[in-house]
């Protein structure tokens, strides 16, 4: 029988917290770097802190995913100073939006669905999600409809990159041990 | 053991994800021609249904003279109409849905209509 | 459980593939004819259920009486009235013009003499007394003495049917009001005739009489300019009227030259291009539309809250501009500005 891995949810609930903490605290510190970096095309971003939430979720599961994912755009927002603002309300709608989709497809991770799959169903959901909070409430104007399509296929092609990325950290045998989510038997 | 080995469902996502980018960009710049068909209601004659699929010119006989019709792809336009102020002709291209010409010297109304649901009254 | 969670994304597929392809028979009936000197649509709800022949039959009758009655130049009732009204001695009024009277009156006592049926010589003066307006303009002499105490509705006594002219110069011309009318009384026609829901849309002036039981009509409004400028859903019993400079006149040495007469400069109004009222009383949604138009773009908010209209808009050159009430209930079309929204003072 293994021992339980710290930071696995059947450890102790500190170190739970710990990890998730720690988890969150990358996350916000990739999300300041990336908004530090002026984007080449504005409004679009790589979105890499949302490598940390797929990890999260495949090593620690979906409340894990939520704890990190809304810490990070509570926390971030605080140090970048736009909390309640509304690019925080757009973040949180994608946030919110990822999250749920997520929750649906987590029943198909690992076995049928991989890192990629979540990276682009996550970033394509965080795309649907801030666009129908501007379209709902704060500008609804009939040619906002014209800018889904590049967003999409921007969401489509980050989403893909986190996956990879994420496939790598995941792969790393430091991260390996951490990682208790029963894989395909090869 | 490979984490980034791709599962079914992986290319599964993918390829809807990439449905729905190819869909949003066709429906989102469709150019504005989407007009599939146009209406032609005369006063005291049932309304006439023309599709909008190929360029050609109908002349439709009023009480006032000829109403020259010119149809291309996606679109209509009154030519040519009897009438000193050239209201119908004014009305330019018909494209949008729910887009009018109206002659009253020839009580005609042109009406394009796309794929939604026709509107049941054109308020002008 | 993930097997029904399968099921439920399948199903939930479908029915957005099927909403998407699935378009539905038309459930109304259209006729369409010449009456009242426009083109007259009628939409009648539920389809198959009517004689289309002897409703539109029946509509055009109602129309050619009240055409004739209540035409500003033709001989008519409306004709005749003016003739003894000039005459100033008192004389029993037709029927048919003592409804217009009144809600002429009221129209005039509502938007404070800026709607002004009593002014038909003015607008004689500038050609539109005749079926193809083209001028001329009437001279600076001409119009300084039809601005110098010019009649109101206030001039014309009442006495039961008994009407007497105060003013040498009245003579009634009620565009702007006939129509709404026109609209009331083939609305009621309708009613009587069985009708359950219907749209009656004369030259592009509409209204609703019940509604089909499954959904909201869907009205498309027309930008002045071309194009369609939004769409708006209606319930049982809403009138939408619009008043507009393109709807008549003509071209004089480059200047447009339309029929809504402002009667405080004895020209055509200026500055806003057309005026569209949505309100429950189609006479009163006609002649707001006209006293929007006349007022202006800085005053035209005061005139709607005096004239107890919550629902309007008006295009100038450059934007649209709509109270608060409209702008929440219009769906702009594609690719056009928002609405300008404008309080009610």
């Amino acid at each position: 029988m293994n021992p339980v891995a710290p930071g696995h949810p059947q450890a102790g609930s500190d170190a739970h917290d710990r990890a998730i903490a720690a988890l969150a605290a990358i996350a916000i510190g990739i999300q300041i770097l990336e908004a530090a970096i002026p984007s080449p095309i504005p409004g679009i971003k790589p979105g890499l802190a949302n490598i940390v939430t797929l990890i999260t979720l495949l090593a620690l599961g979906w409340r894990a995913a939520v704890a990190v994912t809304l810490l990070r755009v509570v926390g971030s927002s605080l140090l970048l100073g736009t909390l309640l603002s509304p690019a925080f309300w757009l973040s949180l709608a994608g946030a919110v939006a990822s999250l749920a989709l997520l929750a649906v497809l987590r029943p198909f991770a690992p076995r049928h669905v991989g890192p990629v799959g979540l990276g682009i169903a996550a970033a394509m959901a965080h795309v649907a999600g801030q666009f129908l909070l501007a379209w709902a409430v704060i500008i609804p104007h009939p040619n906002l409809p014209l800018v889904l399509p590049p967003l999409l296929l921007a969401a489509l092609i980050t989403g893909s990159l986190t996956g990879i990325l994420t496939a790598q950290v995941l792969a790393d045998p430091r991260i390996q041990r951490h990682v208790h989510t029963p894989q395909p038997s090869q | 053991m490979n984490a980034g080995r791709l599962r079914w469902g992986d290319a599964l996502i993918g390829s809807l994800a990439a449905g729905i980018v190819v869909a949003a960009f066709v429906l989102a710049y469709t150019p504005a021609g989407d007009a599939r068909v146009l209406v032609i209601s005369q006063a005291g004659v049932a309304p006439q249904h023309e599709p909008l699929d190929r360029a050609r010119v109908l002349e439709v006989q009023g009480p006032a003279g000829i109403t020259r019709i010119e149809i291309e792809p996606g679109r209509a336009r009154c030519a040519d109409s009897p009438g000193r102020q050239d209201i119908c002709e004014s009305s330019g291209w018909l494209q949008a849905h729910g887009d009018v010409a109206v002659s009253l010297p020839n009580r005609l109304t042109l009406q394009v209509l796309g794929t939604d649901p026709g509107f049941d009254s054109m308020h002008y | 459980m993930r097997r029904a969670t399968t099921l439920t994304l399948l199903l939930l597929l479908a029915t957005l593939l099927l909403a998407a392809c699935g378009r539905e028979e038309p459930d109304t009936e259209q006729l369409g004819f010449y009456a009242f000197g426009t083109l007259v649509d009628l939409s009648l709800y539920p389809a198959g259920q009517y004689d289309v022949e002897a409703i539109g039959t029946a509509v055009q009758e109602e129309l050619e009486i009240l055409h004739t009655s209540w035409h500003a130049w033709e001989p008519g009732s409306l004709g005749r009235t003016n003739e003894l009204l000039a005459l100033q001695g008192e004389f029993s009024a037709p029927p048919s013009v003592l409804p217009l009277i009144e809600r002429g009156r009221e129209m005039e006592a509502l938007s404070e003499g800026l709607f002004n049926p009593a002014l038909g010589r003015l607008v004689a003066a500038w050609g539109f007394h005749q079926d193809d307006p083209q001028g001329p303009p009437p001279d600076e002499a001409t119009l300084a003495e039809l601005l110098d105490a010019p009649p109101s509705m206030q001039d014309i006594e009442r006495n039961g049917v008994r009407l007497r002219g105060n003013h040498p110069d009245l003579q009634l011309d009620f565009g702007g009001l006939a129509k709404g009318l026109a609209v009331e009384r083939v609305l009621d026609l309708l009613a009587e005739l069985g009708v359950e829901a219907a749209i009656f849309n004369a030259g592009g002036d509409l209204m609703t009489l019940g509604r089909p039981e499954t959904r909201p009509w869907r009205v498309g409004i027309r930008h002045p300019h071309g194009g369609v400028l939004g769409s708006i859903e209606l319930d049982a019993g809403e009138a939408l009227f619009t008043s507009g400079d393109y709807e008549r006149g003509y071209d004089w040495e480059g200047e447009r030259i339309h029929h809504v007469i402002d009667p405080r400069t004895g020209r055509p109004s200026r500055g806003i291009d057309s005026a569209t009222v949505l309100h429950h009383d189609p006479a009163l949604a006609d002649a707001a539309a006209t006293t929007l138009m006349i007022a202006g773009p800085e005053a035209w908010p005061e005139y709607a809250r005096k004239m107890g209209i919550d629902h309007a808009l008006v295009v100038l050159e450059d934007r649209i501009e709509a109270t608060p009430a409209l702008a929440d209930r219009v769906q702009p079309g594609r690719d056009r500005e928002p609405f300008v929204v404008r309080e009610l003072p």
